[in-house]
């Protein structure tokens, strides 16, 4: 238990005294994994209301795959991309491996089945007949899906933070694809691994509590957004 | 006759000698390749209230949808102001042009305001011309000390008459209404049509009225049209149709078992004169 | 679209009613989150996305020991400015280092693999191999020694000491390069202690091995560098030093251009040679005085394999 407010104080101690690395690292952190999560969003919440709303043979499988998609390890997916990285490999010539860019697409890859996933269930759970009385007021196709995901935004929030949650705290693709190179590509979840190899458990703690400390203030803040005006 | 039986004749007189407004040729819908609906034809004038009934799952709804341009027919056509609606193009104007209110609110996940203005919105109609509007059709469906309100938290009533209010701000050329009155309770439901029908004539909506109430039926609407079976069996005057059933399904539909408990502002007698 | 004027409206001509009616019509905080999601998108966006890399990149493989070490830190930034490049240190196992090099992944290896690098450059995969220095790691045990190792006649006979007492013996069993060195200790030895009750394989790193051995007071093959960091946190003693068997040896290998118009050759090759230069060798040979009192490595530039282990002989 020592080892735990151990890590406590230092992280405290380190982030008022505004320690470079760590602020550096914790940075890093939230634009690698903010960057992923709002592409996922872009990408993933049109693509889910799509995905709920047509009919098209092999719309099965689809959802199926995106729902596999949702438990696929963070290590696999980081192998996947590193392959495709690889300068051997077919998009070895944009010479991404090593790089926050790396990091936020493999990121990408794991938190898109998370959002779409999510999404299809956000937007099936509607009433089927909105979809009628909205066409029935004179929206467009694009206001449609627009009017749609605003009456879904509710369990789409929850999507935005599940997918956020998930790329914040993997390594597993993290130190495949991005190396951990000091300055570079050390995030808080790959930083607080080496620690623990190197045996410093009281850095690795006041890494791990600065990463909840993120996950709490960010999710803390979708979650008032997402609960606005509605007291009960 | 009372005086307010005496003005409906007199309107309905008046509408009868207007030019087609809307127009159904030919209109056959499938679903799961069974035909669910074929209409001959069927025009309306501008203005009318066209009350349609029939049992359920006889066609009503379709009809309606297909009208609103929700649904695509597999065959037949539809005209607006003697045009023909053409599918593939300028379908979301001549979706504009109509409305449409479901027996379910469907109202949005926000303020009462916020729905009614949602008509607008898409039609690109900026802020400072939307709230006039939606002020003064709150005011007229005396929901105005509700505009605040968020749209989960109101009544039945109190519901239908927000979703009302959104599809009549469009100053909508047909107004459908799906059995809008169904799920409501009987005091409810009068006060409704009660404020609904002065606000129709006033904007000469043409209206489409789907309702199982039989008594809807011959109050609101100014010809009546019995739907059996997806065929629109017959389209007259409420008189009309009490006085000459087309068959017998029709006279059975309004025939009353037993004779309905007596009120003071009775408008019609529950047996043909 | 046509809009009907009101003919007769009742609305409502209470002067209370038209304030009440027009601010409630105003979408409220919509502008408040509307700034925090911009806020929050041009933080994200705000990420060195362009930072792919533009000038020439180095790939090095090395061992995850040899980057912690922070010798690189302190020798890389020379070459870095003579040369124009910029190393990227792959700091992974050696095996997996040695792995990406046959793939053509990195254009250089620093590693400590030995037993097969040989076999590695027979193969093809690289096309120079030149020692660069050396760490000597020590057998540390319990501090009171219950297997005298420490008064053993030699390496073999020290291991054999151990494997006869009941201390045990706790291994990082990860196939890094100090794993497979220990492994050469033990055939040389002609010990088998897979299997064995007293043998402990971890699979785990040097600290966490270090930290398992000091728990049971059990004996381990550490490198010196480790040691000697954690020496405050462990109850343990070093047993046996000094042995030519106990060199770890570190390479730098040359990837076979051959493997891809990528490899930078020109690049691995000067990086070869500024590793062997004095300059480098230098900086090699007074690593670690600062901070631990003693240098870690040994500056080998120059010398081969044979000339510090001669008695050792090629994996089997």
């Amino acid at each position: 238990m020592d080892l735990f407010f151990e890590g406590l104080a230092r992280a405290v101690t380190l982030l008022l005294q505004g320690d470079r690395e760590l602020l550096r690292v914790t940075l890093l952190s939230l634009q690698v994994s903010g960057t992923a999560t709002i592409l996922c969003l872009l990408v993933g919440v049109p693509l889910g209301t799509a995905l709920a709303l047509t009919r098209f043979p092999g719309r099965g499988i689809a959802l199926g795959l995106v729902n596999t998609g949702m438990g696929l390890p963070p290590v696999v997916v980081g192998l996947i991309v590193s392959i495709m990285l690889w300068r051997t490999g077919p998009l070895g010539q944009l010479r991404l491996l090593y790089t926050p860019t790396a990091m936020v697409i493999a990121q990408c890859v794991i938190a898109l089945p998370i959002v779409v996933g999510l999404t299809v269930a956000a937007i099936q759970q509607l009433n089927p007949k909105l979809r009628l009385q909205i066409l029935g007021l004179g929206a467009s196709r694009m206001q449609l899906l627009w009017l749609l995901i605003r009456e879904a935004r509710l369990p789409l929030l929850a999507a935005v933070m599940a997918g956020f949650g998930a790329v914040i705290s993997e390594v597993g693709a993290s130190i495949m694809v991005g190396g951990n190179l000091l300055g570079q590509t050390r995030v808080l979840t790959t930083a607080t691994v080496m620690e623990v190899s190197k045996g410093e458990f009281g850095a690795a703690m006041a890494f791990s509590v600065v990463l909840l400390l993120l996950v709490y203030t960010v999710n803390a803040l979708l979650t008032w957004v997402q609960q606005r005006g509605r007291p009960l | 006759m009372s005086a307010g039986q005496i003005e409906q004749v007199e309107r309905r007189a008046d509408v009868a000698n207007a030019t087609p407004h809307v127009e159904v040729r030919g209109l056959v819908v499938r679903r799961s390749g069974r035909v669910v609906l074929d209409v001959d034809g069927l025009e309306l004038r501008r203005g009318e209230i066209l009350a349609l009934v029939g049992p359920n799952g006889a066609g009503k709804s379709t009809l309606v949808t297909a009208l609103a341009l929700l649904e695509r027919p597999a065959a037949g056509t539809i005209l607006l102001d003697g045009e023909q609606v053409d599918w593939r193009r300028g379908l979301l104007a001549a979706r504009r042009r109509l409305a449409i209110v479901f027996q379910e609110p469907l109202l949005f996940d926000t303020t009462v305001a916020d729905n009614v203005a949602t008509g607008l919105k898409l039609r690109g109609i900026s802020g400072r011309e939307r709230e006039p509007l939606v002020a003064r059709w709150l005011d007229r469906l005396g929901i105005v000390h509700l505009a605040r309100r968020q749209a989960r938290t109101l009544s039945g009533g109190e519901a239908q008459r927000t979703s009302l209010a959104r599809a009549l701000v469009l100053a909508p050329e047909l107004l459908l209404l799906d059995e809008p009155f169904a799920a409501l309770d009987a005091p409810t439901r009068e006060a409704l049509t009660d404020d609904l029908l002065p606000l129709l004539r006033e904007t000469a909506t043409t209206t489409v009225l789907v309702t199982h109430d039989r008594d809807e039926a011959l109050e609101m609407g100014d010809r009546i049209g019995v739907i059996l079976d997806g065929r629109l069996v017959q389209v007259d005057r409420p008189e009309a149709v009490l006085a000459a059933p087309a068959n017998e399904a029709v006279a059975a539909f309004f025939r009353r078992r037993r004779p309905a408990a007596p009120r003071s502002d009775a408008i019609l007698h529950s047996s043909p004169t | 679209m046509s809009r009907r004027p009101p003919a007769g409206a009742s609305h409502c001509a209470r002067p209370h009613c038209a304030p009440l009616l027009l601010p409630s019509l105003r979408r409220r905080g919509g502008w408040g989150v509307r700034a925090f999601f911009v806020l929050v998108v041009s933080l994200a966006l705000a990420i060195p996305i362009s930072a792919h890399a533009d000038e020439p990149r180095l790939l090095l493989g090395t061992t995850v020991g040899m980057e912690r070490s922070g010798l690189l830190e302190i020798l890389l930034p020379p070459f870095e400015r003579q040369t124009g490049r910029q190393v990227t240190v792959v700091a992974v196992s050696a095996p997996q280092a040695l792995g990406l090099g046959v793939r053509g992944e990195v254009d250089a290896l620093l590693v400590d693999a030995t037993d097969d690098e040989p076999g590695y450059v027979a193969a093809g995969h690289a096309v120079d191999r030149r020692l660069v220095m050396h760490a000597d790691e020590v057998v540390v045990g319990p501090r009171n020694d219950p297997a005298q190792a420490a008064t053993a006649s030699g390496l073999d006979d020290a291991l054999r000491r151990i494997a006869a007492s009941n201390s045990g013996w706790v291994s990082r069993a990860d196939n890094s390069g100090l794993h497979q060195l220990e492994k050469r200790l033990w055939r040389e030895a002609g010990l088998d202690p897979i299997g064995q009750a007293w043998y402990q394989p971890l699979g785990q790193g040097m600290a966490q091995t270090l930290t398992a051995a000091t728990e049971r007071q059990a004996y381990v093959l550490a490198d010196r560098l480790t040691f000697v960091e954690r020496r405050d946190l462990l109850d343990l003693a070093v047993a046996v030093e000094g042995a030519p068997e106990l060199l770890r040896l570190y390479h730098v290998l040359v990837v076979n251009p051959l493997k891809g118009s990528w490899i930078d050759e020109a690049g691995a090759r000067a990086l070869a040679e500024y590793l062997g230069s004095a300059d480098a060798q230098a900086i090699i040979q007074t690593f670690g005085q600062e901070r631990f009192g003693r240098p870690i490595f040994v500056p080998d530039a120059g010398r081969t394999e044979q000339e510090l282990r001669p008695a050792s002989r090629p994996a089997a």
